[in-house]
């Protein structure tokens, strides 16, 4: 690439929302955006989260009213102190108006802390409590809320939308409050002390404010642009290092680091601006300061003479104007604040708008039947989109104890009977039931302890091997869990690996093939030991070794309990006391075997193919 | 700063200094002028004072006025200070980033699998930003302290040599407090993040595993376990409130005891008319001034410790030795294609994965390599572009080693694809046209429809809520698994590189995106050198020769007839998944209407 192309280059992707791309992205970014703005009906939604630790609210805005009263007060102290010093025999009055300033100031500082940190208590613990609420309220929404959310987003409203709110407290944002009583009451005093010397302090005020409004106004769209780009430069980043190896195989490293370096450029540049009115906002606090302290000295100059100011005023003058600009100063980063708490909020309280809990009650509980059913459907019709029909009349029922195998091609409907049976998702039409109990009037742990799962694409949580075999146990049972894995004859392959059982599992199992993942899978089904087990064989491709320990697991899982099983090899399929042959959402099939076989239909030849090959290998055996 | 592609940036601390040095010295002689108008302040706010109180109004208003000047350019050389010291920092925070994410490009997957992307995100973030705060503020505070120490210290010598004596008694006390604050609180901060991050993974499994949550009814035990985790971060944030809280008033006191002490002893002094009124606001005003700069060299103290930490947490990604570096030899002028490995052996540490592997593919030819998983296939397709350490004289493009070759005319040659299917969070259009430098242009547009239409995935594209433009989310979220995997497909097929590896590329598909991939497998396979690393047979029957590796060896060779004559591996292979196929496809075909009557009946 020649500099001239790479200048070309830069100029036509530098100018923003100019390209395709480009504006595409920031139309996907900003339905994601916050909405900035106040609704006091936030307050109120968040009411119920704070009313239990309101004590400690209640307490540290108390504190901060008598914190604020007395920083109000030194000055007037320091005055008087001063005063007496032209008075004869003054340094007596002077040394105990001293000693009523220490007083003050420990008073001061020593409620600083529990102030501070009764607000910051209430406020994490509260925001605790809401987390747990949004936790909780996202494990009792419908799977199908799941199928069209992102999960990042979900965990956003978890942990950063209540940050954001948190951030209120531990900022010390109320002690806006404690800043406004503190504000009103320097004036105050100010012109209660002398009022033509408060105002001649004021006439400095009103350029410096309008330069500190001005640079506080550059300062929030400075930072709101250093967010921004900070988000940006962060998620490239992050991509390029999990697309690595893509970036690398298609030797675009060079055009990555001029992408990156637009990026970091542009965050180079958001900070620079935020340097320039972070350093003049603070210089300019600082240069108030000085011109009130000239005007004033101005006025005492003259006034002096004529002893009408005296030096202890003007000692108290200058410490009221230090203490008045501070809040000021901090005002511009509470605001912030207040802002993205209520867009978090906002953001949170969205998400209870949704109405779509997961398997309620919606049935009188009819009297049970001690049926030797194990699971029924009943004429069963399902579909995941309107008018996209996927199981259509489905009838099966298996007996306790009784193992049915599914077959049928891919997108029959086979994997949708499954989560029907634990209702993962509501029928359209029919009635499932477990052990002679319609499911829509079974509590859904109640339902969904009668099952174990074991599905194709295995999910493992961050733990150990044995915390992810031992799902459900907050104690782990050791032994249990070496039981299980002894029972499908893995437990070698486990202890052999580094670490053993305890083996860190990393984020979703990666650190595990998929047969080992699926291996876990039965561990975890007989660990606990339910009287139905739900098994989607994997298609994967997985290696020789894992594949027969696979088979004997399929085997060793089934023992003793009823099993619905979505079939992909004929050694299981043969192992099972039913077949039900799935076409296109409708059972066309269903029996034995040897009923199946001797009826001369689909099933009958499959296993023609199957018999065919078997005897070919043996022939190849001999 | 004006090229596209950032220069080489020094990564040495010392470099980065002198890289930034005129910054520096302007920053500090602004700060010493600062230094010197502050002083001068302190001094005519003395004299107006004096004025005042031995009446000579002039005087005292003419200081006033000067006041008034000196504080005017006293602020636009502390803001001048500012803008230039922390500039630097930013600077040097910008070319460390740079070097950074150029210097991971260049590192291999060894590396990316010792440190997880979290750590290296961490380092790039936190740990630059405190190496910043080194360079940026701490500079700045240090430089800034000893000119406010003279200057203050100069002012206050001249009003009181005794008072100056006692306001000193404080401040050692001052620097160590803040010293040991802002380490506790740095500790703090991580302990707090740490159990935010374990939070926030929790979360994250709890979530994304929400089906077995559900089909286990584990919802009391993932909250038991949630629960855990957010305790434990509220207990951490009031650990960080308690140390944050208990902070200002343990400095305030100090300060406070520090002011006291000077009233006190300047009251007496001024009783006994042994300093003046003005010496006395003069003297006041210095202090005041010399706060700050003395907690700052506390805080300063505990960046320099946490700079030095992080910095050395950089370097350990800066000295990771890239393991596939450039030939000697320059590009070819003109390149066929054809690719020979000569007994290639390779090993993930002690595991070996590769033994003596050999085979030909002659320019313009496809070849298949088959096996299971664990055969080490994918590993071959890897090390065809160099994108493990590939040994030297075990592969060669066009009878040049290509570890003798330019690293990036080797991955531009040999195009690879690979098995997940990772795509860019951007749109379609451009993770189509990842390779094109201007995927905008008609020209480009036009590429990217073709590529789409040759992967079969075209009519799915423009179905989606906005074409080409649609945005797929992070790691393509917003596609189904058969689109992503298509639009990988279509990226490699756009960038026509003499040489094509496909990495199993029907993994995980259904069967529509199955044939459309066989089709352009069949089209690629005539148009270049092809590479087609896969576990199914009716792949790779599609291609002029089939090599069958197991355990790292090449077992058969052959055409798909010849290795089914054979009756080997290949062949058993071959009947197994002839069966599986049937099976998978099991009452999809259509069945007799004689049957569905006998099952009505």
């Amino acid at each position: 690439m020649t500099t001239t192309e790479r200048t070309s280059e830069k100029k036509a992707s530098a100018q923003p929302g100019k390209t395709r791309a480009e504006k595409a992205l920031a139309k996907f970014h900003e339905e994601d955006g916050p909405r900035e703005g106040y609704d006091l009906g936030m307050l109120k939604a968040l009411w119920p989260f704070m009313r239990p630790h309101s004590k400690p609210v209640v307490l540290s805005l108390g504190l901060l009213l008598i914190n604020s009263a007395f920083s109000v007060l030194a000055p007037l102290v320091t005055r008087e102190a001063f005063n007496a010093l032209d008075l004869p025999g003054g340094f007596n009055t002077f040394a105990s108006y001293g000693a009523l300033l220490l007083g003050l100031n420990i008073v001061e500082q020593s409620l600083a802390f529990p102030q501070l940190y009764l607000m910051q208590l209430a406020g994490a613990r509260a925001m605790g409590d809401l987390r747990a609420h949004v936790f909780q309220f996202l494990h009792t929404r419908k799977l199908s809320f799941f199928d069209r959310t992102p999960v990042g987003r979900l965990v956003t409203r978890v942990t950063n939308d209540v940050d954001a709110i948190n951030e209120v407290f531990a900022s010390g944002a109320f002690n806006a409050i404690g800043d406004l009583v503190k504000l009103v009451g320097i004036v105050v005093a100010m012109l209660l002390l002398d009022w033509r010397l408060a105002l001649i302090a004021f006439v400095a005020l009103p350029p410096v404010a309008l330069l500190v409004n001005w640079t506080r106004k550059r300062l929030r769209d400075a930072f709101r642009r250093i967010r921004s780009t900070t988000a940006r430069m962060n998620a490239y980043l992050n991509e390029q290092i999990s697309g690595m190896a893509v970036v690398q195989a298609y030797a675009r490293e060079e055009k990555a680091a001029a992408e990156f370096d637009q990026i970091n450029d542009a965050y180079r540049k958001a900070n620079n601006q935020s340097i320039v009115f972070d350093a003049t906002l603070d210089a300019a606090i600082e240069l108030v300061n000085t011109l009130c302290i000239a005007t004033m000295l101005w006025y005492f100059g003259g006034r002096a003479v004529q002893s009408h100011v005296s030096f202890g005023t003007l000692l108290a003058f200058v410490q009221y104007i230090d203490k008045f600009f501070v809040p000021i100063r901090d005002l511009s980063s509470r605001f912030t604040q207040l802002q993205s708490a209520m867009a978090g909020a906002e953001r949170i309280f969205q998400l209870f708008d949704n109405t779509e809990e997961d398997a309620p009650i919606v049935k009188e509980a009819a009297p049970v039947d001690a049926s030797d059913v194990a699971f029924e459907l009943e004429h069963v019709s399902f579909e995941y989109k309107p008018n996209v029909p996927i199981l259509k009349d489905v009838s099966i029922r298996a007996k306790r104890g009784e193992k049915i195998a599914l077959v049928g091609a891919t997108g029959a409907g086979k994997t949708t009977v499954a989560s029907i049976l634990l209702r993962l998702y509501e029928v359209k039409e029919g009635v499932v039931k477990i052990f002679g109990r319609d499911i829509q009037a079974t509590p859904r742990d109640e339902l969904r302890r009668n099952f174990a799962v074991v599905p194709q694409e295995v999910f493992l949580f961050p733990g150990t091997v044995a915390s992810n075999i031992a799902a459900g146990d907050n104690k782990t049972d050791i032994e249990r869990v070496k039981r299980a894995l002894e029972r499908i004859g893995a437990l070698d392959l486990f202890e052999r690996r580094e670490g053993g059982l305890d083996a860190k599992v990393e984020e979703r199992g990666s650190n595990f093939s998929a047969g080992e993942r699926q291996l876990i899978a039965f561990a975890r089904a007989l660990y606990r030991d339910p009287p139905i087990l739900v098994l989607d064989e994997a298609t994967a491709n997985i290696d020789s070794d894992t594949e027969a320990r696979l088979q004997s697991a399929v085997w060793a899982a089934m023992q003793g309990r009823s099993a619905l099983i979505i079939a992909h090899r004929l050694s299981t399929i043969r192992a099972v006391d039913r077949i039900v042959v799935f076409h296109k959402g409708r059972v066309v099939e269903q029996g034995s075997h040897e009923v199946l076989l001797a009826q001369g239909g689909a099933y009958a030849r499959l296993y023609q193919l199957q018999f065919g090959r078997n005897s070919q290998t043996n022939v190849a055996a001999e | 700063m004006s090229s596209a592609r950032p220069p080489k940036y020094p990564v040495g601390l010392g470099d980065q200094f002198r890289r930034n040095l005129g910054l520096y010295t302007a920053g500090t002689a602004f700060l010493a002028a600062q230094q010197f108008l502050m002083a001068r302040r302190d001094f005519l706010v003395r004299d107006a004072v004096n004025a005042a109180e031995a009446s000579l109004a002039d005087a005292a208003v003419q200081d006033a006025v000067l006041i008034l000047v000196v504080s005017v350019s006293a602020f636009v050389v502390r803001v001048a200070s500012r803008w230039t010291m922390f500039t630097s920092g930013r600077n040097v925070e910008y070319e460390l980033r740079a070097a950074l994410l150029d210097h991971l490009h260049k590192l291999g997957p060894a590396f990316f699998r010792k440190m997880p992307t979290g750590d290296i995100m961490s380092r790039s973030t936190s740990d630059l930003q405190q190496v910043r705060l080194l360079l940026g503020f701490g500079i700045l505070n240090v430089v800034n302290a000893v000119l406010a120490f003279g200057s203050a210290i100069f002012v206050m010598l001249s009003n009181s040599v005794r008072l100056t004596l006692a306001s000193f008694i404080t401040f050692p006390i001052l620097m160590l407090v803040t010293r040991s604050f802002s380490t506790r609180m740095f500790t703090h901060m991580r302990q707090n993040q740490e159990a935010l991050g374990k939070m926030s993974d929790r979360v994250l499994a709890s979530l994304a595993g929400v089906r077995v949550v559900r089909s286990f009814a584990l919802e009391e035990t993932e909250r038991a376990t949630f629960g855990v985790a957010n305790d434990d971060y509220v207990q951490k944030s009031l650990l960080l409130a308690r140390v944050r809280g208990s902070m200002q008033p343990i400095m305030g006191s100090v300060l406070t005891v520090g002011t006291l002490v000077v009233f006190f002893y300047g009251g007496y002094l001024v009783f006994h008319h042994e300093m003046s009124k003005g010496s006395f606001l003069s003297f006041y005003l210095a202090l005041g001034r010399l706060i700050w700069p003395m907690l700052a060299i506390g805080f300063v103290t505990s960046i320099v410790q946490r700079g030095r930490a992080s910095y050395s947490r950089l370097r350990q990604i800066f000295d990771a030795v890239p393991e596939v570096v450039d030939g000697p030899l320059p590009t070819p002028s003109a390149m066929k294609g054809g690719l020979r490995v000569e007994n290639l052996s390779f090993a993930y540490g002690e595991r070996k994965v590769l033994d003596g592997v050999s085979f030909h593919v002659p320019a313009g030819t496809s070849v298949a390599i088959l096996g299971r998983t664990g055969s080490g296939k994918s590993t071959v397709a890897t090390l065809l572009p160099r994108l493990l350490p590939t040994p030297k004289g075990s592969i060669f493009l066009d009878d040049q080693d290509v570890c003798e070759l330019p690293v990036d005319t080797v991955r531009r040659a040999i195009g690879y694809a690979q098995q997940d299917a990772f795509l860019f969070s951007t749109t379609v259009a451009q993770n189509i046209g990842y390779v094109l430098d201007d995927a905008d242009s008609a020209e480009g547009m036009a590429k990217i429809r073709m590529a789409a239409v040759e992967a079969g995935v075209l009519e799915e594209i423009e179905g989606l809520p906005d074409g080409f433009d649609t945005v797929v989310g992070e790691r393509g979220v917003q596609l189904s698994g058969g689109q992503r995997q298509r639009i990988a497909l279509a990226r490699a097929l756009l960038r026509e590189p003499k040489v094509l590896v496909l990495d199993d590329p029907l993994s995980a598909v259904d069967a529509k995106t199955e044939s459309a991939i066989l089709g352009a497998i069949e089209r690629q396979a005539a148009k270049c050198t092809l590479v087609l690393i896969t576990h199914r047979v009716s792949a790779a029957k599609r291609c002029d020769r089939i090599v069958v590796l197991e355990r790292g060896q090449v077992i058969e060779e052959g055409t798909h007839e010849e290795l089914v004559q054979k009756g080997g591996v290949y062949a058993s292979f071959a009947e197994e998944q002839e069966i599986e196929a049937k099976l998978a496809a099991f009452g999809a075909e259509d069945i007799a209407p004689t049957m569905m009557e006998a099952q009505v009946a």
